[in-house]
């Protein structure tokens, strides 16, 4: 009897115990619900603010442009105005219209008028620069004869030419009578012409300034060969920057504003081509190249000059080979200057002997230093680079060497089944990004990959580089777009996973960046955004392997697996072949 | 005898084309400081002008302006009109040859081919 009273109580307590615990977990519950919808409130706000933000900051810009080029457009005439009087008095003078004057008097004269021609110049260049580097001059692009463009830039130089008693030379080295490329004709004019009144400058009188034209089946090349006193290696790069002349009295002796090289490179970048200058193989003086596509994708801004790559330092032993003995002196100093040790090879024959003799004394004994890598040319005469790659990694000793193609033409454009190279560099190329490859290829010898993520968030970063930490795969993590420019200068990622809203930008301008970027162009690409990615945008984002996923849609750890798994593929490719 | 008539707001720039002209080409020169004394000294039936150097920016009536007028007055209509402008942006000289104009020149001009310029613009041979 006693029994069931105790057992009706304990089951009374069970059951007050268990409805405490559900009105516990409910109200718990209830609690996390209305956290989350709080959370969710807080962002939706947060990403309104950001949303007006942007708008504010976007209309504000606009605001800034008009009231810059108003500004432009009335410093440019402010300046010109009484400019005109100067010019114009004094050249009435300085020419003798107004009488005869003593020697000493015309001498000053002359002075006044040569400085005021200057700074007319001077004025012009500035404009022009400040235009092109604010996108404010977009390209008029349309098909355009380069021989016709050569000859008119010669034609109209030639005044200048006789006066200095220098000739000028065409010279096809094309087999085609016409290569037709896509350029703004004027643009292209005004750097052909600048080249032309450089070369012609800095040229002793009785010599001779060429204009050499080529072709291959991707781009135009453009050379202007001059004899004169030449320019200094380690001044090659930055001629190129405004108001660098390679001797400072070289402004008022020859008349030049420091800005003409600065223009010519805005405008080449500006047409998604390369311009660099190399002293001549042979005898004294400079050789000024452009390299143009000939069908331009033009961009709408040059790529900003601040965005310029840190050199790395490496060591270990290079054999560099090209046919072209001026190449291969300029990228040896380049290597040397950074601690490599350097071989020089002039065709595949001798690399093939030399890299095969090097290794088998590495073998033998201890005291040869073997091959760290191969910088290979691939058009040259007798054995191809295609050919000699081919061999090198049919050779058992050979094959473990790593081989950097060093061309004109795009790894998208390799001859298949030739053998893989490990990394590629397109000519024209610079040092940085020479020894960026370079630095790549000899730090993947057998290291795991290395993926950047490019990721706003910085918890959902530290969420995602959690989970590679797991599985023993290196990360590096950056927040804005100039931070993600930077870190593929300084060496190629293997993969890239990317955010397309950034504080500083969208990553569709980090892509066309990274386009543009010899080294660079196949980079495999995962995007994983908060953004939706519509079908034409993707075909816009499309660079070498790419993958779209959608936040919303796709947990970190789903990408996670798929990067992996692109990873490994990676490991047991070689980078060029993921075009 | 070529005559010309130049319309600048500023003083010396007046004076130095002007004497450009008068030393390079030997051509007669008139001048005006304005749209307004442009019109009135163009219209002169004793001394029509050959042609007309006009700057684009002066205060008042520009040379835009002025020269939509002397179109609308038969009794400038057929005088050739040369602008001179400090502007080098190319919307502003596609908009000037827009106009109808007989051609765009620049400033700063040079004092000693200003002349040379004139004549193949306008294909006096002379």
């Amino acid at each position: 009897m006693s029994a069931l009273p105790s057992i009706v109580f304990g089951m009374l307590l069970v059951t007050i115990f268990l409805l405490g615990v559900v009105t516990l977990r409910l109200a718990s519950r209830a609690r996390i619900q209305q956290e989350a919808i709080e959370q969710l409130n807080e962002a939706l706000r947060h990403s309104q603010e950001y949303a007006e933000q942007q708008k504010t900051k976007l209309a504000l810009r606009s605001d800034l442009d008009t009231v810059k080029d108003e500004f432009i457009s009335t410093v440019s005439h402010e300046l010109r105005t009484p400019l005109t009087s100067i010019r114009g008095a004094l050249g009435l003078l300085s020419a003798g219209m107004m009488g005869n004057m003593d020697p000493k008097a015309q001498n000053l004269l002359r002075i006044a008028s040569s400085n005021t021609e200057r700074l007319i110049r001077l004025i012009n260049d500035i404009l022009d620069l400040e235009r092109m580097d604010s996108g404010r001059a977009p390209l008029k692009l349309r098909r355009c004869s380069v021989q016709e463009l050569a000859r008119e830039a010669v034609d109209t130089m030639t005044p200048m030419a006789d006066g200095a008693n220098i000739h000028l030379e065409l010279q096809c080295l094309a087999p085609r009578d016409s290569i037709y490329f896509d350029a703004d004709a004027d643009r292209i004019l005004q750097v052909i012409t600048n080249l032309l009144s450089n070369a012609i400058k800095f040229s002793p009188p009785s010599s001779t300034v060429a204009v050499q034209i080529d072709s291959d089946v991707n781009s135009v090349l453009l050379k202007v060969v001059d004899h004169g006193r030449g320019i200094p290696l380690d001044k090659l790069e930055a001629v190129f920057d405004r108001f660098q002349q390679v001797e400072s009295a070289d402004a008022s002796k020859k008349g030049g504003t420091g800005l003409g090289l600065a223009i010519c490179r805005s405008i080449i970048q500006q047409h998604g081509g390369a311009i660099w200058a190399q002293p001549n193989q042979s005898g004294p003086g400079t050789t000024l190249w452009v390299q143009l596509s000939r069908s331009a994708r033009a961009t709408d801004t040059p790529t900003p000059a601040h965005i310029a790559p840190p050199a790395e330092r490496g060591e270990g032993l290079i054999l560099v080979c090209d046919d072209d003995p001026g190449i291969r002196v300029v990228v040896a100093e380049q290597l040397r200057q950074h601690g490599y040790d350097i071989l020089e090879a002039g065709s595949g024959e001798e690399v093939i002997s030399i890299a095969g003799r090097h290794s088998a004394n590495a073998r033998k004994n201890g005291n040869s230093t073997p091959i760290s890598a191969i910088l290979l040319d691939l058009y040259m005469p007798g054995l191809s680079g295609w050919e000699t790659l081919q061999r090198l990694k049919e050779t058992p000793i050979t094959a473990g060497i790593p081989v950097v193609i060093l061309s004109v033409i795009p790894p998208t454009d390799r001859v298949q089944g030739a053998g893989e190279p490990e990394g590629w560099v397109q000519k024209p190329f610079n040092e940085n990004l020479l020894l960026a490859e370079l630095g790549r290829v000899l730090r993947a010898k057998g290291s795991p990959g290395q993926i950047l993520l490019v990721e706003q968030d910085q918890e959902l970063a530290q969420v995602i580089r959690a989970g590679f930490q797991n599985a023993g795969v290196r990360m590096d993590h950056v927040s804005t777009l100039q931070q993600a420019v930077d870190r593929c200068l300084l060496g190629r990622p293997d993969l890239v996973i990317l955010e397309l809203t950034l504080p500083d930008g969208d990553g569709f301008s980090l892509i066309d960046w990274l386009r543009r970027q010899p080294g660079l162009q196949t980079l495999p690409l995962v995007v994983y955004s908060s953004r939706e990615v519509t079908e034409a945008e993707m075909a816009k984002l499309r660079l070498g392997q790419a993958q779209f996923f959608s936040k919303a849609k796709v947990k970190p750890l789903e990408v996670e697996e798929l990067v992996l798994a692109m990873v490994s593929r990676l490991r047991n490719s070689t980078p060029a072949s993921v075009a | 005898m070529r005559l010309i008539l130049i319309i600048d707001d500023e003083d010396d720039i007046r004076e130095v084309a002007a004497l450009s002209l008068e030393a390079t080409a030997g051509w007669e020169i008139i001048t005006a400081c304005s749209g307004a004394d442009g019109i009135h000294a163009a219209a002169n039936p004793q001394r029509k002008p050959h042609a007309i150097l006009m700057d684009v920016m002066m205060p008042g009536m520009d040379g835009p302006t002025t020269f939509r007028k002397m179109q609308q007055n038969p009794d400038t209509a057929g005088i050739p009109v040369l602008l001179l402008t400090a502007k080098v942006q190319g919307v502003d000289q596609r908009r000037f040859a827009d106009l109808g104009v007989a051609g765009v020149l620049f400033k700063p001009f040079d004092p000693l081919t200003l002349a040379t310029e004139i004549s193949s613009v306008l294909g006096w041979n002379d």
